[in-house]
């Protein structure tokens, strides 16, 4: 199965945009907590050579722990940064909807009728306390048609950015697939499926000039015991937040906190949005997450690595090249140039 | 020897003076004339010994417009070429396509639709890029298409169930103070300049990096493909390190542009 890790994520690209033009297919994925691996890579454009065994993914879960900012006791590299370097992924859902991760993609038909709403995990919106985007008028217009056009795109903007394999951007990418985070002297990477992201943590570094706009933006960052705390800046807007189309614009900035659970198992992503273009106030998303060490919990999704082949007894993790565009399947305008 | 020497101490203490000031000369001309063994001693290195090749990257050849010698033409510069012994050892049915792709260069170059580049190409494509190091590993970010390549240090070998990856799989390790990566299991999809120099999947990449000095990296490779080449053919280029004051890679995600447009959602025009 190891040597289909590249061609599932083709796969699977596949599958998103399979998903975006076919009603049937949306309503198998839009359960997204119930559906299987399996059940997911069906309508894959190439089948899969040799059939993966079925894998389990951990569970959703429906609530969190709070992680404190407080000290590091972890263990720590040579240049004094708590070592979080590994494969972490989102623990209660994807890119879904934002404001009811497990409630599936918000106008798609269910299987199942979804129970009460405080049987699911929280909104990723964590302030204002009502779990709700402070959206500004227009904005929420925009985003309302962005939810009417992605079932039945009717002009270009329908499309989900990340079904053409552009970046997830900021905050998105960490609910997307599972992902690397590499630690060096002055920088965290994080390397994801669809694009890769620098963290510089020298802030005496300016920042890019202004009109230099990226889809991950640029971003500063320093430790404060177990919490990285990071600038963000010279972000482009264009990624989206999900299939429920929320979005910054080229105007915002974002204040993030990565805080890490002493035992080095799980962090809470708390990102503090500033746009006065789209909102009427500041907002945070909470983004909790688990590290992945072991590649028997490849899953398709949160992790997919494996061992490496080596002469020595312990084991090692690796993973493929992440690569999307590439291998993405032609849709809409991207196919029609290709 | 003359024994006069030892009685007189004064003629003593002259031999001693010129002794003395052979011996700095001598010793002067040992730096002078040792320069790059004494820089070399001054390359960085990481805890364990190995040299560090942490930082930013670029070629300033022209390799990446055609890895051949060429005269000027509308789309490249004149280049001199990087091949060793200067042409690329085709076979012929192979030599056919490679003209065929010149031909075509302007819209079959797999670089233009921001593709991964592959290897060796990323390595002397003229956008920088950034070596992220440590003792397991060597992460490269391209800033080209932003992909990532990592070369595994820690005795790891090729996989038993590989794949064809763009950039292929690749497993280094140090002989002295230079990285040989070993690098296979490629894809037939990219493209090894902007001329339309190509490979099969049955490319193997033999790669030596190694300091000349702390800011500059000699980069040479040995291809191999008995599909599309006769014989294995070498090249070379050098890589500066960038020392601009605050310099860092900007992601390039440039196969965005063809729909950039249309995000985000913006006001309507009244």
């Amino acid at each position: 199965m190891d040597s289909n890790l590249g061609k599932r994520q083709h796969a699977f690209c596949n599958l998103m945009l399979s998903a975006l033009m076919s009603a049937s297919l949306v309503s198998v994925a839009a359960d997204e907590n119930t559906t299987s691996p399996a059940q997911e890579k069906k309508p894959a454009a190439k089948p899969v050579e040799t059939a993966p065994p079925a894998q389990t993914r951990r569970p959703r879960e429906k609530s969190f722990p709070t992680i404190a900012s407080g000290e590091w006791t972890g263990p720590k590299l040579s240049d004094g940064q708590p070592d979080v370097s590994g494969f972490w992924s989102n623990t209660i859902g994807n890119h879904g909807n934002l404001t009811d991760p497990q409630g599936g993609v918000i106008g798609e038909a269910r299987r199942t009728p979804l129970g009460p709403r405080e049987q699911r995990a929280p909104s990723r919106v964590s302030d204002p306390t009502d779990g709700q985007f402070p959206f500004q008028p227009w904005a929420l217009a925009k985003v309302k048609e962005f939810q009417v056009g992605f079932h039945n795109p009717t002009y270009p903007g329908h499309v989900e950015p990340n079904a053409r394999c552009a970046p997830g951007g900021v905050p998105k990418s960490l609910y997307w697939h599972g992902y690397d985070i590499l630690q060096y002297p002055g920088y965290v990477v994080f390397v994801f499926d669809n694009g890769s992201r620098i963290i510089h943590l020298d802030e005496s570094k300016p920042h890019l000039p202004e009109k230099l706009k990226l889809w991950n933006g640029d971003s500063r960052g320093h430790w404060e015991g177990n919490t990285l705390v990071v600038d963000v800046s010279n972000h482009n807007g264009k990624a989206l937040f999900g299939r429920s189309g929320e979005f910054i614009s080229e105007n915002a900035t974002i204040k993030e906190k990565y805080i890490f659970a002493n035992d080095g198992s799980r962090y809470n992503y708390v990102g503090t949005f500033t746009d006065p273009t789209v909102y009427t106030r500041p907002f945070t998303i909470t983004i909790p997450a688990i590290k992945y060490t072991r590649a028997e919990e490849t899953d398709g999704w949160n992790l997919e690595a494996r061992w490496a082949k080596h002469a020595g007894k312990t084991q090692i993790l690796e993973h493929d090249e992440r690569i999307c565009h590439e291998n993405n399947g032609g849709f809409g305008i991207g196919s029609a140039q290709r | 020897m003359n024994t006069a020497a030892i009685k007189n101490p004064s003629w003593f203490k002259k031999i001693g003076l010129t002794l003395l000031l052979l011996t700095h000369v001598f010793a002067f001309s040992l730096v002078t004339s040792n320069a790059d063994a004494h820089d070399a001693t001054k390359i960085p290195r990481l805890a364990n010994g190995k040299p560090d090749f942490s930082g930013i990257w670029q070629t300033t050849s022209a390799a990446d417009y055609d890895l051949e010698p060429h005269s000027n033409r509308k789309d490249a510069p004149p280049g001199p070429g990087i091949v060793e012994g200067g042409e690329i050892p085709y076979l012929p049915k192979a030599l056919e396509q490679r003209k065929k792709n010149f031909e075509n260069r302007a819209t079959d170059d797999p670089a233009l639709k921001g593709f991964t580049l592959g290897v060796p190409r990323g390595i002397y494509y003229p956008e920088p890029f950034q070596i992220f190091q440590r003792a397991r590993d060597l992460n490269i970010v391209h800033q080209f298409g932003h992909s990532v390549r990592t070369i595994h240090t820690n005795n790891t070998e090729h996989p038993e169930d590989p794949n064809d990856w763009w950039l292929g799989d690749s497993r280094g390790k140090w002989e002295g103070d230079t990285l040989v990566v070993d690098v296979k299991h490629f894809n037939d999809k990219t493209w090894l300049d902007r001329s339309g120099n190509f490979h099969s999947d049955a490319l193997q990449v033999v790669e030596r990096w190694k300091f000349l000095d702390p800011n500059t990296i000699e980069y040479k490779a040995t291809l191999t493909d008995a599909q599309v080449f006769s014989k294995p053919w070498n090249i070379s280029v050098i890589l500066h390190r960038h020392r601009e004051k605050n310099f860092q890679l900007i992601e390039d995600y440039r196969y965005t542009l063809d729909y950039d447009q249309y995000y985000p959602p913006k006001p309507d025009k009244k």
